[in-house]
């Protein structure tokens, strides 16, 4: 097989066993899970496959041709869609595991592992997408399959408006989104990635801030950024693994995937409103996270404010790197902030989803509880769990020599060269990452158990302790570039590293943050069945708490006040003039003419006859009035 | 006559090159055998026979594509192989076999012999594929006979009392058709040998020599009445308006297999002999041509759609809705002039067509009962619930007959539609939306009685005949055309460049 066959086979194998479950499975759990988990098997088996062997290729072929608009579906699979395919692949697998065990006594345990092929099938999508409109396709199919599963439970009330909120504020993202890749279109003739490369290489491509900044709304939506970042904390309420791969790792990362595709098309102005927007995300997430009390919650504020911080890297831009080849220096401009933010998503995406499943044991353990003041004591009932959700915290408040302090220090040093302001806001939100992360870590598992779900709490099976070990490692090994071999040196080429007095400066700032957040959560928070903060400085809680609010205030408030009378007031119009007039009145007419027609059949050959004669001559009169 | 004249012209007679109509008239002969051989079993075997015929014509016509013979004259200038011939060869044996396999499940409900209807099936069909080769107008009308006769038969083929009315009014308004036609041509025969005018011919019915007599004497009044009756004689066989008068109660009348073989072939055999009429022989004739079929267009659009509205049989419904398919099809026969890319569009829509109306018919025949005549939406209350193949089926086929997106009639009106934009036929494209729009009322209220309409008052009485259980040959078949309306909607690839070659 060649390489195109593999990638289009991973690519179907998904939808292929989406089908098979949705066909004939639906009724046999069982078989449903072992067929979605050996697709996912399958999947991450070709994804290593594809990616180590250094074969890159692309491939397009025309799906619909309309005069001179053609649509296209394509493989383009360079060391960006590795790197992703990879992710996507080993996350995927280590979730389908991990689901097996967690959701071993749900009842609709066919509908579940269906939605997650499907999924997968969507998220390849647009990993392999050559062109904007393919990833549109399939960016629409991520919305509908993340529906779809966190609506898992939907005979619970929170799940379905959860569902419901995150699709329209999808919906809202994507709306700029298509507007984008038809303006794209418009000005340049083509949505074709490489196409679009080819016209940036020889300056024929035509510079607009608007294109990449509606593109950028597509990413604002799937990766949860300010103002439509509201849906992703209700979220939570699927079941935990989906919320590890879609709702941490993958599919809120593809607005991080979309923006790198997109690079040859932004403009400083763009990416000044992107940087702005990631870092107001990060700071504002991060403050967020300090007052939540449900486990899911306080890891999906946490990943808000780490897709801001991916955000950000890549607003920041490229940079201007010197390079001293003996005597002569010469100076190339990196896409650094391509490098940097895809290496946070690297890294990112394995310790979350690290934790995400780690947390899904604890609440496995603790029988559904996710209320970390219930908690507390796990260390000694779940040390496998401990042990391993130790070192995804550790890895993501930058601890030393684990895979975020390597991507975090990137981020923060491109920060640091483009931008002092934005330095600021990521080196606070740095500390608050840590403060809330130790808050998180130690009320849960030191000290002793406060609730009787904690105190009969125990360790999963294999299937759910096996992958935590894989994510573990990953977590532990992800940050050393050197040893993912050189076939995504495409992207890890383009990680800016400090040098000298910066080095220095980096990476004391670096140490001071995790020491200083994570000092002051030992110090704050005891092992207590309320909220240290609450208790020491109510005001500070409660203004923290209402910026969690302010946003689903305001929407709220937006929806009730304004459009919903707006709403009204058309029905209202409807009601008389299109329900009223228009379609009762055609209908009426409609209806008549059709029974005139209806009279004309009546069913009398001499009538018949009549009738046949009076249309050549009807025709003839016809054919002569136009001689 | 020197004998050797007569050896250059039968030199000419390439007979390969008509293969699979004479392999379709033998096979026909052999069912006849087959009766006499096996006169207990052969109302097993003669439609096996059939079909496994059938699907071995069709193979070798695919396998020896593209013919041998494509672009030549043979039969001393008889028959023309054109691209679009071969297409509808194919398209016609697709027909055929739908045809055979919807009669398997219709004729088991009635005690009447079988040989003689897929005898004359098989005759039919081969006498259209003749007819969409044809580069003769004595060929096109002995052809279009034969298909006419054969199916004044069919018609009346259950020789119940409505199917008999059926069966007469068809004949007599077909007879009153052909006479018309044949007037026309003979108009045309009779003004195209006219020694008086310039590029007369004594071959004057050879599409060639009439085209080139027309194109030097583009105004002569004989010649626009005899082609206004021609076009009159074809828009009756298609069912355009004026002249579709006859079609709700021959098709309400006819046998479902035989309703099947009026509404896709017959109709399809009326725009082979269109496009080849319109837009190559009487093309010089725009002037007079264009109008006439922007009338038809225009008219049998609109009145095929309100018409069906009202109907509460679904054998006159589908009859009048395939009338507004002739609708939009003579949309696409009015830009063709224009916009090449018609001819294409209107071929893929001829099979668009085909696929999704055997769809409805082949379920049309499991749910009707023993009295054909009778089949009522009604009948088709709690249909999902009690076969939910066959309403899923339906539901394909009438979403694509509606041109629901994404199913292959969205596609197919999609380039008809690109075609008469590009042709600029702003106000028929207008007309024809309007024309979409209330198609979909009829056929979604066909959709929502099966769908959503559980009359069942009572369970152990059910207001409908009793339900055919779908076999396998069947149930392939229906799940072949099924899933060709979905991926066809999706992907037209090889299937719509074939089409659209020249």
């Amino acid at each position: 097989m060649t390489m195109l066959q593999h990638a289009l086979l991973v690519l179907l194998l998904p939808l292929a066993s989406a089908a098979v479950i949705a066909l004939f499975l639906r009724r046999s759990g069982g078989i449903a899970s072992i067929l979605s988990t050996a697709t996912a098997a399958a999947i991450a088996g070709f994804a290593l496959l594809l990616a180590l062997n250094n074969d890159r290729f692309s491939a397009s072929f025309e799906w619909l041709r309309l005069g001179n608009f053609a649509l296209s579906i394509g493989f383009k699979f360079d060391d960006l869609a590795a790197l992703m395919l990879v992710i996507v692949g080993i996350v995927g697998l280590c979730v389908h595991v991990f689901s097996l065990g967690y959701m071993h006594e749900d009842a609709a345990k066919a509908r579940y592992f269906g939605g997650l092929s499907i999924f997968m099938f969507s998220m390849l999508g647009i990993v392999f997408a050559d062109n904007l409109f393919m990833m549109f396709i399939f960016w629409e199919l991520v919305g509908f399959s993340s529906y779809l599963l966190i609506n898992h439970w939907h005979e619970n009330a929170a799940p379905a408006a959860a569902s419901k909120k995150a699709f329209i504020a999808n919906r809202v993202g994507d709306f700029g989104f298509l507007l984008g890749i038809v303006m794209c279109y418009w000005a340049n003739g083509t949505v074709n990635f490489t196409e679009l490369a080819t016209k940036a290489d020889t300056h024929a491509l035509v510079i607009s801030t608007a294109i990449p900044l509606l593109l950028f709304c597509g990413a604002v939506g799937k990766s949860a950024q300010l103002p439509l970042q509201v849906w992703l904390p209700d979220a939570m309420e699927g079941p935990t693994p989906v919320s590890a791969l879609i709702h941490a790792a993958t599919m809120v990362a593809a607005g991080i995937y979309m923006l790198c595709r997109i690079n040859v098309l932004m403009v400083p102005d763009a990416l000044t409103v992107i940087m702005w927007t990631g870092a107001a995300t990060a700071l504002y997430a991060a403050l967020c996270a300090i007052v939540q009390s449900d486990i899911k919650k306080v890891l999906a504020y946490s990943t808000l404010s780490q897709l801001g911080y991916m955000v950000a890297a890549f607003g920041l831009g490229s940079l201007t790197v010197s390079h001293a080849h003996g005597a002569d220096t010469h100076t190339i401009v990196l896409a650094a902030g391509v490098g940097a933010a895809m290496f946070h998503l690297t890294t990112h995406a394995f310790f979350k989803a690290l934790m995400f499943l780690g947390s899904g044991s604890v609440i496995h353990g603790c029988h559904h509880e996710q209320n970390i003041f219930r908690m507390g004591g796990l260390a000694k009932k779940m040390p496998f769990t401990f042990v391993t959700f130790t070192l995804g915290v550790a890895a993501i408040i930058g601890f030393p020599f684990l895979a975020g302090f390597f991507s975090k220090d990137a981020i923060l040093y491109l920060a640091f060269a483009n931008n002092k302001a934005v330095f600021a806001v990521l080196a606070l939100t740095a500390v608050l990452t840590s403060l809330y992360m130790v808050r998180l870590w130690k009320i849960t598992f030191l000290g002793a158990p406060r609730s009787d779900a904690a105190s009969h709490a125990h360790e999963g099976g294999l299937t759910l302790t096996a992958p935590l070990l894989v994510l573990a490692v990953l977590t532990v090994v992800g940050g050393y570039t050197g040893i993912y071999p050189d076939v995504f040196s495409g992207v890890f080429d383009l990680i800016p590293e400090a040098h000298g007095s910066d080095h220095t400066v980096i990476l004391l700032t670096s140490l001071a943050v995790t020491v200083l957040g994570a000092g002051a959560a030992l110090a704050l928070y005891g092992s207590t069945a309320t909220d240290s903060l609450q208790q020491k400085s109510p005001g500070l809680f409660g203004a923290l708490t209402g910026l969690q609010f302010s946003f689903d205030r305001g929407y709220e408030y937006y929806v009730a006040k304004v459009q919903q009378r707006f709403a009204l007031f058309l029905n209202f119009l409807e009601q008389i003039f299109l329900a009223g007039l228009i379609v009762r009145g055609l209908a009426g007419i409609v209806g008549l003419v059709g029974l005139g027609a209806r009279a004309l059949h009546v069913g009398r050959l001499n009538v018949y006859v009549y009738w046949f004669l009076l249309g050549i001559v009807i025709l003839w009169i016809y054919a002569t009035f136009n001689f | 006559m020197d004998i050797s004249v007569l050896q250059t012209l039968a030199s000419r007679n390439l007979w390969g090159a008509i293969t699979p109509e004479i392999l379709l008239g033998g096979l026909a002969l052999v069912l006849l055998v087959i009766e006499l051989l096996f006169p207990k079993e052969h109302g097993r075997i003669v439609p096996v026979a059939t079909l496994v015929g059938l699907v071995t014509i069709l193979g070798g016509v695919l396998f020896n594509a593209p013919s041998a013979y494509l672009n030549q004259e043979t039969f001393n200038g008889l028959l023309l192989h054109t691209h679009g011939g071969q297409i509808m060869r194919i398209f016609f044996l697709l027909a055929a076999i739908m045809v055979c396999v919807i009669a398997r499940v219709s004729l088991a409900k009635q005690s009447l012999p079988r040989v003689e209807f897929y005898h004359i099936v098989l005759v039919v069909t081969a006498a259209m594929m003749l007819l969409a080769q044809s580069n003769h107008l004595v060929l096109f009308f002995v052809a279009l006979e034969t298909v006419t006769i054969g199916l004044y038969i069919l018609v009346s083929y259950y020789r119940t009392s409505l199917t008999l009315e059926a069966g007469l009014k068809y004949l007599v308004m077909g007879a009153l058709s052909s006479s018309l036609m044949l007037f026309g041509i003979v108009l045309l025969y009779g003004v195209a040998g006219n020694p008086a005018l310039p590029a007369h011919t004594a071959q004057s019915m050879h599409y060639g020599q009439l085209a080139a007599f027309l194109a030097a004497n583009p105004h002569n009044f004989l010649a626009s009445i005899g082609i206004v009756l021609v076009l009159a004689g074809v828009a009756f066989k298609i069912g355009a308006f004026p002249f579709q008068i006859w079609v709700p109660d021959v098709y309400q009348g006819a046998p479902t297999p035989v309703t099947a073989f009026l509404a896709v072939s017959s109709k399809a055999v009326g725009f082979t002999a269109l496009l080849a009429l319109a837009g190559t022989v009487f093309a010089s004739y725009a002037w007079l041509v264009a109008p006439v079929l922007t009338f038809f267009a225009a008219t049998t659009l609109l009145f095929g759609n309100f018409a069906a509205l009202t109907q509460h049989n679904v054998k006159r419904l589908i009859g009048l809705s395939g009338v507004s398919h002739a609708g939009f099809l003579l949309l696409g026969v009015a830009a063709v002039s224009r916009a090449p890319m018609a001819v294409g569009a209107i071929y893929f829509y001829l099979f668009a067509y085909l696929l999704a109306s055997f769809a409805v018919f082949g379920v049309m025949a499991h749910v009707a009962g023993a009295n054909d005549a009778d089949q009522e939406l009604d009948h088709y209350a709690g249909l999902a619930k009690d076969r939910p193949f066959l309403a899923l089926v339906l539901a394909l086929g009438l979403g694509s007959l509606a041109g629901i997106p994404p199913l292959v009639g969205f596609m197919g009106k999609l380039f008809i539609f690109i075609a008469a934009f590009q042709a600029g036929l702003y106000g028929l494209l207008a007309i024809a939306v309007i024309g979409v729009v209330v198609s979909i009322y009829y056929y979604f209220g066909w959709i929502k009685a099966a769908f959503f309409e559980t009359w069942g008052k009572s369970v152990d009485a059910p207001t409908h005949p009793e339900r055919t259980p779908v076999d396998f040959v069947t149930g392939f078949a229906l799940s072949a055309l099924a899933l060709a309306v979905v991926v066809l909607g999706f992907y037209q690839g090889p299937l719509g460049a074939w089409l659209s070659a020249r």
